[in-house]
């Protein structure tokens, strides 16, 4: 049985880049949220214009509310399917997604309340958003914090 | 450092935990995809794996338990390769079959058994790289294979029957 692996430890790591890659990691993090802000932003932008609108402007109301999904759905899929989001992440992520949905939220609102229309349904949608946000920043933390007294258990008190 | 406190740390976020991790776990992993595929599928499936096991190990439950689940995703990836082999095998195998005490376990030899595993029925030959070659316990191996500890007896079973006659084809007595 003289048969090794061919690649070495640091060749796999190479080659495992794309799942640890920061910018990847990033890059997922942040289209997310803002693909969803921008979404919900548009989509208040267009419920709540005064007066019938003429049909290129809800042709381009579409195309954006399309392009901010787009990049929701980018977003959610390098976070599902190509990268690895550690438990540190996973809190300054949760953090993002809780103060661009608090953002969104508050701008949304604003934006409703000064036309006058739809801002009731623009703060339960908001609301709705925030505390997904929370839940998850709370669900982040705690799983973080049993993984740090997992690890203070295993090596005696020694680690931080 | 325990693997499982590797686990931890790797969970937590830290490279240098994946790594040693990774250096720890590469010969075993690859030595179970080599006695169960050829060579030149052997890497690729291991670099598949390894790939699994960073995107699904921030969602690994109990840091206690790494090695049943990194060769369960080793064995699903392993699977995926040889599903054909493995429809065969599941027509080939007869049920209920009788675990006893096999005389054949002692001469088990590690090098023997590499040269004629290769010879074997997929899930026997599995059975038998988890159980001597990664020296999993019965318990484990079950897990791994999502199959009953008692199927993993009798497998392992019918394993060194077929070890036993393969090696004495080749001339080997014990």
């Amino acid at each position: 049985m003289t048969e090794e692996p061919r690649l070495t430890a640091q060749d796999m790591i190479e080659q495992l880049e794309p799942a640890l890659s920061r910018r990847t990691r990033i890059r997922a993090v942040t289209a997310l949220p803002a693909g969803v802000a921008g979404a919900v932003f548009v989509g208040t932008l267009w419920s709540s214009e005064p007066g019938p609108l003429p049909g290129r402007t809800h042709l381009a109301f579409a195309l954006f509310t399309v392009f901010c999904l787009a990049w929701a759905v980018y977003g959610g899929w390098l976070l599902a399917r190509r990268v690895a989001l550690f438990a540190t992440d996973q809190v300054i992520a949760a953090w993002i997604g809780l103060a661009a949905s608090l953002a969104t939220t508050t701008v949304v609102t604003v934006v409703a309340v000064q036309r006058g229309t739809g801002w009731g349904l623009a703060l339960a949608a908001g609301s709705l958003f925030v505390a997904v946000a929370l839940v998850l920043t709370v669900r982040a933390h705690a799983r973080r914090a049993a993984l740090l007294r997992r690890m203070r258990e295993l090596t005696g008190g020694e680690e931080r | 450092m325990t693997d499982e406190l590797l686990v931890v740390r790797a969970q937590l976020g830290e490279r240098a935990a994946l790594a040693e991790l990774l250096a720890r776990w590469r010969t075993p992993v690859w030595t179970y995809v080599r006695r169960m595929l050829d060579a030149d599928r052997a890497d690729d499936v291991t670099q598949e794996i390894w790939l699994s096991v960073v995107r699904g190990l921030p969602r690994l439950k109990d840091p206690g338990r790494f090695a049943p689940w990194l060769f369960t995703i080793a064995r699903r990836s392993v699977t995926d390769r040889l599903r054909g082999e493995y429809a065969q095998a599941g027509e080939r195998s007869g049920v209920g079959e009788v675990v006893v005490e096999d005389p054949a376990e002692a001469m088990v030899d590690r090098a023997v058994l590499v040269s004629v595993l290769s010879a074997l029925p997929v899930p026997e030959r599995e059975i038998l790289v988890l159980f001597y070659l990664e020296d999993l316990p019965v318990e484990v191996c079950a897990d791994i294979c999502r199959v009953p500890a008692g199927t993993v007896k009798s497998r392992l079973n019918r394993a060194r029957r077929l070890l036993r006659e393969h090696l004495e084809e080749k001339g080997y007595r014990p």
